[in-house]
């Protein structure tokens, strides 16, 4: 075989791979649209479950999972943040350095399942937060924690050096670069970091199920010990119904829901990260 | 009044500069020059100490601003940055307004409301008042690179400095913002002690009371343009 017929060969096989991926992408899409949009009514956003999820719509489940998935960013943001500041304008051993990053990576490769059961035991148990909205976004929080700070660390690390040493030869200290030159510069970063963070938590399933949702008896919480209705249990509790097709459909409506959140999410952070990108070429 | 006395700075075991003695007066102009890797730049990095962020960085001897030794384990770096100011070979403006970056070194350290006299004080000194007088509020972004260098050295000004470094600050302008530059450094002698990094020996000749040529972090030389500097400025390596 020529080195011509390799390379085509090569070309050949990456092209397969690439298309079988938006395939898959925009098959999942396509049945998501498909089996979701006729359960997709006026109201279906706006109005509360009705007959154990077979009827009404959505919206106290989409509620618990904006409440779960803001309250894991305000827990997570701060951290990753500290941590992200610490590792970049403080620390000097690369050594060090690295050792964090590769934490924050093992942190992400994590089974989530673990975060729900080490999560609970620790928060639930431990700190007596119950089963309970709290629980669910602490330990969202901390499922969270390496998406918020590998984005975060890549904005800031990404920031011009000039920017730092113009700060330095003005003799501003370290904590007032931060403020007025390191946190507006890589602001973008940070919104991205947030909203990744954000369609993370409302993408996770496992590790809240049985720390912070119920399917129902619940509509806003009124304390911190109560848990919430979540799209996500919605799902999966009316899918167990598979006897019954109007179940079905509004677990794909759901579903549907759940994924246009998680897109919108996704499609605002790519939006800042290509702001974030013109500003670090100024 | 800068002095070196056997002053070494390294990076882990490498030497950038070795043993270096030497003395600066005040309110003169040295141009050090040098081929690329001499330890030029080092040179004034070290004197506002802004390779402190940087692992395995470490110095011996003293260098003395003024008769204190900088790098004294108590010495306040903050404090040495804003009297030993420095600009960059190219001009870093922040994403802010022309009159923003005039004064963002000075914060709260002088009353917001004195910050308008200030910036048109340290603007006029670089030459630039005229030209952005009615365009304080516009980016600084869009300022040519002349005006932009200009800019950053009356943001430096503007701190109020007493030594100003500058690394190579006409490299990436044309020769008639190159002109303007050296004319305002002339002008800033009289209250400001300046080393000018420059690969040009005739801007070198130009606009510098001494020459300074350092090779491999060693002193080369000391002359005035007119003639050699009494030894006891400088020693030789051997």
């Amino acid at each position: 075989m020529n080195a011509i017929t390799a390379e085509k060969s090569v070309l050949a096989f990456i092209g397969c791979v690439t298309f079988l991926i938006v395939a898959l992408l925009f098959l999942i899409l396509g049945i998501m649209f498909l089996k979701g949009l006729p359960s997709l009514h006026g109201g279906f956003l706006f109005e509360e479950s009705k007959d154990f999820g077979r009827a009404g719509g959505v919206f106290y489940q989409l509620a618990g999972t904006l409440i779960l998935m803001a309250g894991a960013v305000l827990w997570s943001l701060p951290v990753a943040l500290g941590s992200v500041l610490f590792q970049t304008e403080y620390l000097r051993a690369e050594k060090f350095k690295t050792f964090l990053t590769q934490l924050t990576y093992i942190l992400n490769a994590t089974p989530t399942i673990l975060f729900g059961l080490v999560g609970y035991l620790f928060f639930g148990v431990y700190m007596d937060t119950g089963v309970s909205w709290v629980t669910g976004s602490l330990i969202l929080a901390v499922m969270i924690l390496p998406t918020l700070q590998v984005s975060i660390r890549e904005a800031v690390e990404t920031l011009p050096e000039k920017y730092r040493e113009a700060g330095m030869a003005l003799g501003l200290s370290r904590a007032t670069q931060i403020w007025r030159i390191i946190l507006p510069q890589s602001f973008y970063g940070l919104v991205t970091g947030v909203l990744l963070g954000l369609a993370r938590a409302a993408g996770e399933t496992a590790a809240i199920m049985f720390t912070a949702t119920t399917f129902s008896g619940i509509q806003f919480p009124q304390s911190f010990s109560d848990p919430v209705p979540t799209l996500q249990t919605h799902i999966l509790v009316l899918a167990q119904e598979a006897a019954n097709p109007e179940s079905i459909a509004q677990a794909w409506g759901a579903g549907l829901v759940l994924l246009g959140l998680v897109f919108l999410l996704t499609l605002a952070a790519w939006s800042f990260r290509t702001r974030l990108v013109m500003e670090s070429e100024l | 009044m800068i002095q070196f006395r056997n002053f070494t700075a390294a990076f882990g075991e490498r030497k950038i500069l070795h043993e270096l003695t030497l003395n600066l007066p005040a309110n003169s102009i040295t141009a050090v020059i040098g081929a690329s890797g001499s330890g030029k730049t080092t040179l004034l990095r070290v004197l506002c100490r802004m390779n402190d962020r940087i692992e395995n960085f470490r110095v011996e001897g003293t260098v003395l601003v003024d008769g204190v030794d900088i790098y004294r384990p108590d010495m306040d770096a903050y404090a040495l940055r804003r009297k030993v100011g420095m600009v960059f070979q190219k001009p870093c403006v922040f994403p802010k307004s022309i009159f923003d970056n005039v004064v963002f070194g000075v914060g709260r350290k002088i009353p917001k409301k004195e910050h308008a006299n200030l910036a048109e004080q340290v603007l006029r000194e670089v030459f630039l008042w005229e030209e952005v007088k009615d365009r304080l509020g516009e980016k600084a972004t869009t300022l040519s690179q002349g005006q932009q260098q200009r800019l950053t050295l009356a943001r430096t000004l503007a701190v109020g400095p007493e030594v100003l470094l500058m690394d190579e600050p006409t490299s990436s302008l044309d020769p008639k913002s190159t002109a303007a530059v050296e004319k305002l450094v002339q002008s800033l002698k009289k209250r400001h002690t300046i080393l000018w990094v420059t690969h040009q020996h005739e801007q070198a000749q130009s606009i510098a009371d001494r020459v300074l040529a350092i090779e491999k972090g060693q002193i080369l030389s000391l002359n005035n343009p007119r003639g050699q500097l009494p030894l006891a400025s400088a020693s030789h390596p051997e």
